[in-house]
């Protein structure tokens, strides 16, 4: 593989990348990989006008998103060009500072959708989980990079990292957001993965997770948590609470054939019925009105995107790059494949929207900030990060 | 760092990505295999799904605020009624469907044809109202037979109701359906789409705007936020099923309460009898207007579903305006009642004594022109609390005079006047204070001194409203404390412009007009003598009549004998009025009538303010316990 070979390659100084100037930088930038973060997010403008067309409370929210990703853009646009050093200096501070975040939302924290989620720091409501995605994805590099360069990674190696992740999952957990919680613990366990964990330990504790279970089921989650995971095999059981929203999704995917309606022509979501239709369920939007055809072009898109994004890791010279890449890529991996199996009836309603196209600030911040970092990896690929 | 240690890191990197790219290959494939199932193999069974369960999101319009007088008796409420409404996109042919109702319930052509335009109109998903306050026959005939018909729905919405009818009238205003005119207004300000959203809002038959007094200015504050509803519709439309929609649900508009007492309101309008005119009574310890009555008046439970033109018009139309809030928006030359203010700037800028004797001999002569008294052969020789008492125009046409115009206006608008009181009510009306400089700004004339004396005593272009006649009587029974009229108890938050400062009198300046005003309902020659009684074995009031020409008597009709009353027609009859206050010697409640065309003060408007207060002294401790019982086991459960 070509890209293996860069990796034999001795990392320079930073001073040798030879930019002179910050705009020397987009030359390098991967300007495919960044028009489909833009074709993602245009995509999700039409289909939140589509959905809103009928619906006078929510009209201007497909400009409304349009707008914040423009904003976002050039956020992302300005982390990319951000010196990988950089990130790497701010890997544990950043993760220190987010996890007493997210302790201060226990006492202090405002309610927002019935959980306490936010602090409201003046007229700026933080979101610590949110920021906790990338904390956690910058704090695993940061440790593998100093770890990994002395060590072949032996088991014991891995366990700081395991505390790592449990610390901030089990904050967010009591949020209550299963949502997030279960993408941080994913996220990290892939990077743990990445690191070269033992496959005999990874098969083992695939193995207690699976016997651990009907205890996490019985003894763990809230009645609403586990009424939501029945409603999964049996959504016609209770098809006006919580199995509503699934059985209305798969109706309206379903009954968009292979070409589907046509674009606005959707009878089913037009905001019509699907709660969180602009939201979380905005992929039964895309899949009524553009049919299988449309579906599978998405899921495309988002598979191109993502294996770039490990491309991107691959090909960079150092440990930090490397897993700072993955751990973003993994991030949006798993948002994308949490929503679509959540919306297409596979995996248990948990509130997980759909970057870039759902409507919502925080996650396409979080999400842009993960690109923003992919890009940085990139340019600086062949950058020699302090230890 | 040993270099083969870092390569085999990098080899088994590159393994694990290889394993990693499998198994995100195969959860993408698993993910489209599963789209392709419902999307491809089973997308007959949820086209079919889709086409027979549709879900709808109607919209659900807020319940309006309601709004209590100042007990918690409820002025403004909802009322449940049953109602048809036809959507026209489900009947297809609504013609045909209209008659088909026609045969069940009584509707007549033209009411259809109403319809049928007012449905042609909207857009074709908003329910058009066919019929409404049904019986309840009709209600359950239709309940039974609306199976049949597509797109008819039957249903039960509130509609606002007034418990009080006409009594408050002007004071709530009313509510009605949104004309485009309303629409145009109530979306001045709002962005483009905050005017879209309103637009669609008040196309539902449920939906009503405020078009006159608290309805019309609280309108923000009491209607509340818009919501929606899911419903499961069948093939043709009809709601077969409503889905959980609390997250959706609209929030309702806030409640009101007034400062006025109800039984005290109606107890005015009725004092009115056929007589049109308008009270105020005003709490002297709060500034509480406790009514504010304006007679006669129309019943706002006739607009909510829409007026006939034909009452309408026969509203319109009417000489007494009904449809005219004559204690608010109605400006009378305040006559003779105004006499005590005169007499205290005459006091306040030293150009008499109390003690100085006018002579009144009937009349009084300025330059080249005669000014009469009221009083035909005059008062003799009087002081300045007889001219009070007695009403002596010829005593004010001289301190008029002598105070001049500029130091005249300037106390009438301390006073009060000139001055509009928000209250929190659409309309009011500021009245004129002339002078000089106003003068000169509208007529573009110079003053002339002679219409310094009509102004003196009430006349010429000074005018004010009935609630600034009662704010001053207030400022008078109070010794010149400020007061400031208050309509809105709990409501609303007011900017109000900020009121003309008290008037700085000794209290002894203060007191002989208030001696002045018992002399007139207490003290023999008073205006009012027969009107003092509270007829509560003790309590008097004090006041002031008052007597505005509407139209100015000739010299020649003088001659014929000709003063008022029966001689002449109605319409040109002078307007009753009285200001007041009671109890005489501590006062608690201040008072302004006017009874329009109603002849003289004392005859006319005394007896109505004096009942009027009487009642309201009477209420004093019966209200009381009334709002005991009604607030008492709220406010305990609020100790607790």
């Amino acid at each position: 593989m070509s890209w293996t070979e860069d990796l034999r390659r001795a990392p320079r100084r930073y001073s040798q990348l030879g930019f002179q100037t910050n705009l020397d930088k987009f030359a390098r930038m991967p300007w495919g990989l960044v028009a489909m973060i833009i074709g993602l997010a245009i995509m999700g403008a039409a289909m939140l006008y589509s959905s809103t067309i009928n619906n006078p409370d929510s009209s201007g929210m497909a400009v409304r998103h349009f707008i914040r990703f423009c904003i976002f853009f050039v956020l992302m646009m300005g982390l990319a060009i951000t010196p990988l050093r950089f990130w790497l200096h701010l890997a544990f501070p950043a993760y220190a500072a987010t996890l007493l975040l997210l302790i201060a939302v226990e006492f202090i924290g405002v309610s927002g959708g019935g959980a306490e989620r936010w602090l409201k720091v003046g007229p700026i409501r933080i979101q610590p989980s949110e920021l906790m995605k990338i904390a956690l994805v910058l704090a695993l590099a940061r440790y593998y990079h100093i770890i990994l360069a002395e060590n072949s990674g032996g088991f014991l190696l891995h366990l700081p990292v395991l505390a790592l992740i449990a610390a901030p999952a089990f904050l967010v957990m009591r949020q209550p957001d299963l949502g997030t919680a279960l993408t941080l613990v994913a996220v990290g366990l892939v990077m743990v993965y990445f690191a070269g964990l033992y496959w005999r330990l990874i098969f083992a504790s695939l193995i207690s997770g699976l016997v651990s279970i009907p205890i996490v089921y019985l003894y763990l989650l809230k009645p609403y948590q586990i009424a939501r995971i029945e409603t999964l095999w049996n959504p016609k059981a209770d098809p006006l609470g919580a199995g509503y929203q699934s059985e209305q999704a798969k109706i309206a995917i379903g009954s968009g054939g292979w070409n589907g309606k046509g674009f606005t022509q959707g009878t089913q979501s037009q905001l019509d019925f699907i709660p969180e239709q602009h939201t979380d369920f905005i992929f039964t939007v895309i899949a009524e009105e553009f049919g299988f055809l449309g579906s599978f072009s998405l899921l495309t898109l988002w598979a191109c995107v993502i294996v770039w994004g490990v491309i991107i890791g691959m090909r960079s010279y150092s440990l930090f790059g490397r897993f700072a890449a993955i751990g973003a890529v993994a991030t949006i991996a798993f948002y994308v494949m949490f929503n679509i199996g959540m919306v297409a009836g596979l995996l248990p309603v948990v509130g997980i929207p759909l970057p870039l196209i759902s409507y919502g600030g925080t996650a396409m911040l979080t999400v842009m900030a993960a690109f923003g970092l992919i890009l940085s990896v990139d340019i600086h690929r062949e950058a020699k990060p302090d230890r | 760092m040993p270099k083969s240690k870092e390569r085999d890191l990098t080899v088994e990197f590159s393994r694990r990505t290889v394993a990693a790219a499998i198994a995100g290959g195969a959860i993408w494939t698993g993910l489209l295999g599963r789209l392709f199932q419902l999307q491809v193999m089973e997308s007959r069974k949820y086209a079919d799904l889709a086409a027979e369960n549709r879900v709808r999101l109607e919209l659900a319009p807020p319940l309006r605020g309601q709004i209590y007088d100042r007990f918690g008796v409820s002025l403004a409420a909802h009322r449940q009624a049953g109602r048809i409404t036809l959507i026209r996109e489900m009947a297809g042919d609504i013609k045909a469907t209209l008659q088909k109702v026609a045969a069940l319930i009584d509707l007549s052509p033209a009411r259809q044809a109403r319809v049928i335009d007012e449905a042609l109109r909207k857009p074709a998903f908003v329910p058009v109202v066919v019929a409404d306050e049904l019986t309840y026959e009709d209600f359950t005939r239709m309940t039974v037979y609306a199976t049949n018909l597509p797109g008819i729905q039957v249903e039960m919405a509130a509609t606002r109701s007034y418990p009080r009818g006409q009594d408050f009238a002007h004071v709530l205003g009313y509510v009605a359906r949104a004309s485009q005119d309303d629409l145009t207004r109530l979306s001045e300000g709002l962005g483009p789409n905050e005017a879209r959203k309103l637009q669609l809002l008040f196309k539902h038959p449920d939906m009503r705007t405020g078009r006159e007094g608290i309805e019309r200015i609280s309108e923000s504050w009491l209607r509340g936020e818009v919501g929606y509803r899911r419903v499961v519709t069948n093939a043709a439309g009809r709601v077969i099923q409503a889905l959980p929609s609390a997250d959706l649900a609209p929030t309702p508009g806030n409640d009101l309460s007034i400062t006025i007492d109800a039984e005290l309101q109606a107890f005015a309008m009725r004092r009115f009898g056929k007589e049109s005119g308008a009270a105020t009574v005003i709490d002297l310890a709060s500034g509480d207007i406790l009514a504010l009555a304006s007679t006669p008046a129309y019943d706002p439970n006739d607009f909510v579903n829409g007026i006939s033109s034909a009452d309408y018009s026969a509203l319109r139309q009417n000489d007494r305006s009904p449809l005219f809030h004559k204690a608010y928006d109605g400006l009378y030359p305040p006559g003779s009642t105004i006499k005590m203010v005169t007499a205290m700037a005459a006091l306040q800028h030293g150009v008499t004594n109390p003690q100085e004797r006018i002579y009144c001999n009937g009349l009084h002569k300025f330059g080249d022109r005669t000014w009469y008294c009221w009083k035909k052969g005059g008062h003799g020789s009087v002081t300045m609390h007889q001219a009070i008492k007695t009403s002596c125009d010829t005593y004010f046409y001289e301190m008029a005079n002598r105070i001049g115009i500029e130091n005249l206006s300037q106390t009438f608008r301390e006073f009060g006047f000139g001055h509009r009181w928000d209250i929190g009510l659409w309309g009011g009306r500021s009245g004129l204070v002339p002078n000089d400089a106003w003068k000169r700004r509208v007529v573009g004339v110079p003053w002339m001194g002679g219409e310094t004396l009509n102004v003196g005593i009430g006349q010429g272009q000074l005018n004010a409203s009935i609630l600034q006649l009662a704010v001053m009587s207030a400022r008078i029974a109070l010794e010149g404390q400020l007061i400031t009229p208050r309509l809105i108890g709990t409501g609303p938050p007011t900017e109000p412009k900020p009121a003309p400062q008290a008037v700085e009198l000794d209290a002894e300046m203060m007191q002989m007009m208030k001696a002045a005003m018992y002399g007139v309902t207490s003290e023999p020659g008073g205006t009012a003598q027969r009107s003092g009684d509270l007829g509560l074995g003790g309590p008097r009031m004090a006041g002031k009549t008052g007597t505005a020409q509407v139209r100015r008597i000739s010299t020649e009709e003088r001659l014929r004998g000709v003063r008022n009353g029966d001689d002449i027609e109605r319409k040109l009859r002078d307007h009753a009025l009285f200001v007041g206050y009671a109890p005489a010697d501590a006062p608690k409640y201040a008072i302004s009538v006017v009874i329009e065309h109603g002849g003289s003060g004392s005859a006319a408007a005394a007896p109505v303010a004096r009942d009027i207060l009487a009642e309201a002294l009477r209420r004093q401790s019966g209200a009381k316990a009334h709002y005991r019982a009604k607030h008492a086991p709220e406010s305990n459960r609020e100790m607790l």
